[in-house]
C-alpha cells in the first residue's frame, strides 16, 4: 500500500496517496506553525525581548491564535480590484509550495516520498509557478504597491532561480542522479556530505535559496519601509494567510532541499534518519532567522547585478570545476 | 489602446504614487508624493502641516515661561534643547546671570538627549533600510537615558525641564552616578553598533554616494547640524558661536567628506561619542551644590526689542526669534526649525533616483515632523 | 569585504543577554518620585489663589470657591480637563500650599471623553490613593498643615 508509486493505480494505491498528502499536509502545517513561532522566539531573544509569550504555556499557542483571527476575518475584496484573479492568486501561490513537499526524502523509509526520478528538477520547475501567484496577485490588487512589489518579486524569482539551478547542478553531477532520494543514498555511502566539495555550490546555494524565499535581505517584494506590504497590501483574512504560508512552506520545502543536497538528508550516524532530517532542517531554518535578525535590505538594482554578476559566474565556475573532477579524476 | 506608441516603442505611462501620510518610513505625517516612471522618481513633491499647531501664533498669547511645555512638542526627540533654545534667547534679552550648577545640569540634560535624538536615528534609519535588530538595541539604550529624565524632572519625552534663569530641579540625590555610569556603558554599545552596522556590506552599499550635495548647495538651502556637516563643512554652534559653558569643554567637531548619506549616518555616530566626552567632563566639573535657579522676576517682561539666538540642536541650528513689546507675553515669535529647513533639498535630491533611494535619502535627512510642521 | 560576518556575530553574542521586556500589565513600572502623571488634590489646603489656573498653558483648570464663616477662601469645585492638560507641571510649581501636586497614575485610557473631566473628589481620591501606595512619600507638609489648621 505504502509503495504506490511503484504500483498499478488501484484503490489501495489511491488510500495511500491520500493517506500520505494528509499526512504531509498535517507535518507541514505544524512545522510552519512552530516555524514562526521559533522565528518570532529567536528573534525576540536577540533583540532582548522575549517573544510570544501569553497564548499556552510560553506562548506556543500564539500562531494557532494568530491563524484563527486570520480565519475569522472578512475576506475583503477591493472594488476596482479584478475579482476572479485577485481570489484566484493564493491559490496559484500556495498549490505548488505545497507539492514540492513530495519530491522531499524525510526519512529513510520514504513512506511519503514520491520516489520521482526528476527530483530536484520537479522542485526548481514547481516552484517557479508560485511567481505566477504572486504576480496575478498583485496586478489584479490594482494597488499601486502591489504591483512594484510584484513586480520585484518576479524579477528577483526569475534571477535567483538560475544560479539555484545551476548550484544543484554541481550536486547533481557529484551523485549522478537528479532523484533526490539517490542523491541522499550516495551522500549516506560515500560518507562525505556535498557540503565539504561542494562548498562553492553551497554559497550560492545559501544566498540564492535566501533570495528564492523573499527573506532578509533579500526581502525586496515585501519591502515594508518602501512599499508597504509589497504584493500582498490589499489581501486580508484568509487569503492573506495564503500568502503567508506559501512563504513558510517554502522555507521548510527548502530547508529540506538543503539537508538533502548538503547535509546528506536523512543520513547521519545514531540516531534515526526522521530526526536527523529534523535538526538539518532546522539548522537551515534557524540560520535564515538569524540573518533576518541582522541583515538590512538590499536595493532592488544591486539585487539583480549581484545575481547575474556575481552568482551566476559562481555557479558556473562551480559546474565547470565539478564536472572537471568527476571526469578526470 | 495600443501596447505601441507613435514612435514604435512600448507605451509606458508614468505611475504617481503618493507615499504616505500614513507610510511606515515617513517618520509621523509626512506626504510624499512621488511622480514615477517604473523605479525611478522623475519627481517628488513634499506635503507637509498635517501636524501643525501653531505653535507661534500660540506663544504670542501666553507667557514667556508657559511657552517652554510648547518648546517641548516641537521636536520631541530633543525637548531638552529646545527648551534651552527658548529660555536662552529670553535670558539674552534680559541679561539674566544662570547660576553655575544650573548651566551645568542644562549642558548634562541637552547633551544627553542629543544622545538619545541621534540614537533614535540610527535606529530608524536601519529601520527604513530593512535592519530591524539595530532598532531595538537603541530604544533598550534610548530607555535608560528616557528613565534618567524621568527621575531628573518626571517625564519621559516632555521634559519641560528648564526655567529662565535655570532649570526646574536640582538633580536627585545618586542621579549624576547614574549618570556618570551610563558613559561607559553607551561607548560599549556604541562600539557594538559600529561592529553591527557600519561594517555590512549590504548597509554601505545602500548608503554610499547615496543623496549627495556639496557645501554651496547646502549653505544655499540654509541647512545646519550634521547635514551640513557631512559635506565637510566645519559648523557647529557649539564651537563656533559658544553659548552656555560649551567653551569649557575639549571635545571635536566631527566633519563628513562626501556629503552622502554614509557621512551622515556615521556623524552621528561619531557626535555621540563627542557628546559622551561632554557629558564626561562635565560631570567632573560640576559645583557640588549651589542654588539652580537665578534671581528672576516674578513676572518676566522682556523689554522692547527684537531677538534671536540660536544653538545647536540634534538637527541643526535651532534658534527663537522673539519680537517683544514690553509686555510679558511675546509680541511676535518666530522658530527656526532646523528639520523644516533641511527638508527643502528633498525634492531636488531624490529627482532621478531608484525609488528604493529614496527611503535611504528621506531617513538621512532626519527630519522630525512636530518641528517641521511646528 | 566580509563585514556582515562581525554583525552575524554581534547578534549571536545578543542572545544571552538579559531580556529588557516589561511585562507590563502583570509587572507595573516603577515611577520616580518626581513622575508627573495625573494631579492629585488636597481641598483642605487650597487657598482659591486661582494662580494654577492662570499659570495653566492650555487653560484646563476652572476653579471656584467662596468665603466661610471665619472669611476663609474655601474650595468648592476643582476641576481639571484631562482632554486638553500636557501634564507640563507648571499649576503644582506655582501652588502657594502644595494643594494641588502630580500622582503616579498614569492610565488615562478612557472610552468616553466625559470621563477625562476630573472633579476635585477624584483628585482627592487619587490623593488617598496615592498616600497609600507611597507610605514614605507622603509630603509631612500636608499633615502638619492639616493640624495647624485644626
Amino acid at each position: 500500500m505504502w509503495h504506490w508509486e511503484a504500483n498499478p493505480l488501484n484503490g489501495p494505491a489511491v488510500l495511500g496517496m491520500v493517506i500520505g498528502g494528509v499526512v504531509i499536509l498535517i507535518l507541514t502545517l505544524l512545522v510552519v506553525m512552530y516555524s514562526i513561532y521559533w522565528q518570532r522566539k529567536l528573534i525576540g531573544w536577540i533583540q532582548w525581548r522575549i517573544g510570544p509569550n501569553r497564548v499556552g504555556p510560553f506562548g506556543l499557542l500564539q500562531t494557532a491564535a494568530d491563524v484563527i483571527k486570520l480565519l475569522i476575518k472578512e475576506d475583503v475584496v477591493p472594488e476596482k480590484a479584478d475579482r476572479a484573479m485577485f481570489l484566484l492568486a493564493p491559490i496559484i501561490a500556495f498549490v505548488p509550495a505545497f507539492t514540492v513537499l513530495a519530491a522531499i526524502p524525510f526519512s529513510a523509509h520514504h513512506v511519503f516520498t514520491a520516489n520521482i526520478s526528476i527530483g530536484a528538477l520537479f522542485y526548481v520547475a514547481l516552484s517557479a509557478i508560485t511567481i505566477h501567484g504572486v504576480m496575478l496577485g498583485a496586478w489584479a490588487s490594482n494597488n499601486k504597491y502591489s504591483l512594484i512589489g510584484g513586480m520585484r518579486s518576479a524579477a528577483q524569482l526569475i534571477s535567483y532561480e538560475i544560479p539555484l539551478g545551476l548550484s544543484i547542478v554541481g550536486v547533481v553531477l557529484m551523485a549522478g542522479s537528479i532523484n533526490l532520494n539517490d542523491i541522499v543514498e550516495a551522500q549516506a555511502k560515500s560518507g562525505l556530505w556535498y557540503v565539504i566539495p561542494q562548498i562553492l555550490g553551497f554559497i550560492v546555494f545559501m544566498i540564492a535559496s535566501t533570495a528564492e524565499l523573499s527573506r532578509t535581505p533579500f526581502d525586496l517584494p515585501e519591502a515594508e519601509s518602501e512599499l508597504v506590504a509589497g504584493y500582498h497590501t490589499e489581501y486580508s483574512g484568509f487569503r492573506f494567510a495564503f500568502f503567508m504560508l506559501t512563504e513558510y512552506v517554502y522555507l521548510f520545502a527548502m530547508a529540506g532541499l538543503f539537508a538533502t543536497l548538503y547535509l546528506g538528508g536523512w543520513s547521519g550516524p545514531l540516531l534515526p534518519g526522521w530526526l536527523w532530517f529534523a535538526i538539518k532542517a532546522f539548522l537551515y531554518i534557524s540560520f535564515q532567522f538569524w540573518l533576518q535578525a541582522t541583515m538590512p535590505r538590499m536595493r532592488v538594482d544591486q539585487l539583480m547585478s549581484f545575481s547575474w554578476k556575481v552568482l551566476l559566474p559562481l555557479a558556473l565556475v562551480n559546474i565547470v570545476i565539478t564536472a572537471v573532477v568527476k571526469a578526470f579524476v | 489602446m495600443s501596447l505601441i506608441d507613435e514612435k514604435d516603442q512600448v507605451r509606458t505611462e508614468e505611475m504617481l504614487l503618493n507615499v504616505g501620510p500614513q507610510h511606515p518610513s515617513t517618520h509621523g505625517v509626512f506626504r510624499l508624493v512621488v511622480k514615477i516612471s517604473g523605479e525611478t522618481i522623475i519627481d517628488a513633491e513634499p506635503v507637509i502641516g498635517y501636524l501643525h499647531r501653531g505653535t507661534e501664533k500660540l506663544a504670542e498669547d501666553l507667557q514667556y515661561t508657559q511657552i517652554i511645555p510648547y518648546t517641548d512638542r516641537l521636536d520631541y526627540l530633543a525637548a531638552m534643547l529646545n527648551n534651552y533654545a527658548l529660555c536662552h534667547t529670553v535670558e539674552e534679552a534680559l541679561g539674566l546671570e544662570i547660576p553655575e550648577r544650573a548651566e551645568y545640569l542644562r549642558v548634562i540634560a541637552m547633551e544627553l538627549n542629543r544622545i538619545a535624538s541621534h540614537l533614535l536615528f540610527i535606529g530608524t534609519y536601519l529601520l527604513d533600510l530593512g535592519a530591524m535588530s539595530p532598532f531595538l538595541y537603541v530604544f533598550a539604550e534610548r530607555e535608560r537615558i528616557i528613565q534618567l529624565f524621568n527621575e531628573l524632572c518626571g517625564a519621559r519625552l516632555t521634559y519641560n525641564y528648564m526655567r529662565i534663569g535655570g532649570v526646574k530641579w536640582d538633580a536627585p540625590p545618586g542621579w549624576l552616578d547614574k549618570v556618570r555610569a551610563f558613559v561607559p556603558h553607551m561607548r560599549e554599545q556604541l562600539k557594538m553598533y559600529d561592529d553591527l552596522i557600519t561594517g555590512n556590506e549590504i548597509f554601505l552599499n545602500r548608503v554610499r554616494g547615496i543623496g549627495v550635495y556639496d557645501t554651496e548647495t547646502a549653505l544655499a538651502y540654509g541647512m545646519s547640524g550634521i547635514n551640513l556637516r557631512s559635506t565637510g563643512f566645519d559648523w557647529d554652534l557649539r564651537r563656533k558661536k559658544p553659548y552656555s559653558i560649551y567653551d569649557r569643554f575639549d571635545f571635536e567637531i566631527p566633519v563628513g567628506k562626501n556629503g552622502d548619506c554614509f557621512d551622515r549616518y556615521y556623524l552621528h555616530l561619531l557626535e555621540m561619542r563627542e557628546s559622551l566626552k561632554i557629558v564626561e567632563q562635565a560631570l567632573d566639573q560640576i559645583p557640588e551644590s549651589g542654588p539652580v535657579l537665578g534671581k528672576v522676576p516674578k513676572l518676566i517682561r522682556v523689554p522692547a526689542g527684537e531677538y534671536y539666538s540660536g544653538i545647536e540642536g540634534a538637527r541643526g541650528e535651532l534658534g527663537f526669534y522673539i519680537v517683544s513689546d514690553g509686555k510679558d507675553k511675546p509680541y511676535r515669535m518666530k522658530i527656526r526649525k532646523p528639520s523644516f529647513l533641511n527638508l527643502q533639498l528633498l525634492p531636488k535630491l531624490l529627482r532621478g533616483q531608484n525609488m528604493a533611494n529614496l527611503i535611504a535619502i528621506l531617513g538621512a535627512v532626519d527630519i522630525v515632523l512636530g518641528e517641521v510642521d511646528a | 569585504m566580509f563585514g556582515f560576518l562581525k554583525g552575524l556575530g554581534v547578534t549571536l553574542r545578543q542572545l544571552p543577554k538579559k531580556k529588557v521586556t516589561l511585562q507590563y500589565p502583570d509587572v507595573r513600572p516603577e515611577w520616580p518620585e518626581r513622575f508627573r502623571g495625573v494631579h492629585r488634590f488636597i481641598p483642605e489646603l487650597c487657598i482659591v489663589c486661582n494662580q494654577c489656573a492662570r499659570i495653566c498653558p492650555t487653560s484646563c483648570i476652572s476653579l471656584s470657591g467662596t468665603r466661610d464663616a471665619n472669611k476663609k477662601m474655601r474650595i468648592d469645585t476643582y476641576d481639571i480637563n484631562f482632554d486638553i492638560c500636557i501634564l507640563c507641571d507648571l499649576c503644582t510649581e506655582v501652588c502657594p500650599t502644595e494643594a494641588v501636586l502630580m500622582s503616579d497614575t498614569f492610565e488615562l485610557a478612557t472610552y468616553s471623553r466625559d470621563n477625562l473631566y476630573l472633579d476635585m473628589h477624584w483628585l482627592y481620591n487619587n490623593e488617598l490613593a496615592y498616600e497609600q501606595r507611597h507610605p514614605d512619600r507622603v509630603p509631612q507638609t500636608a499633615g502638619e498643615a492639616k493640624e495647624g489648621e485644626a
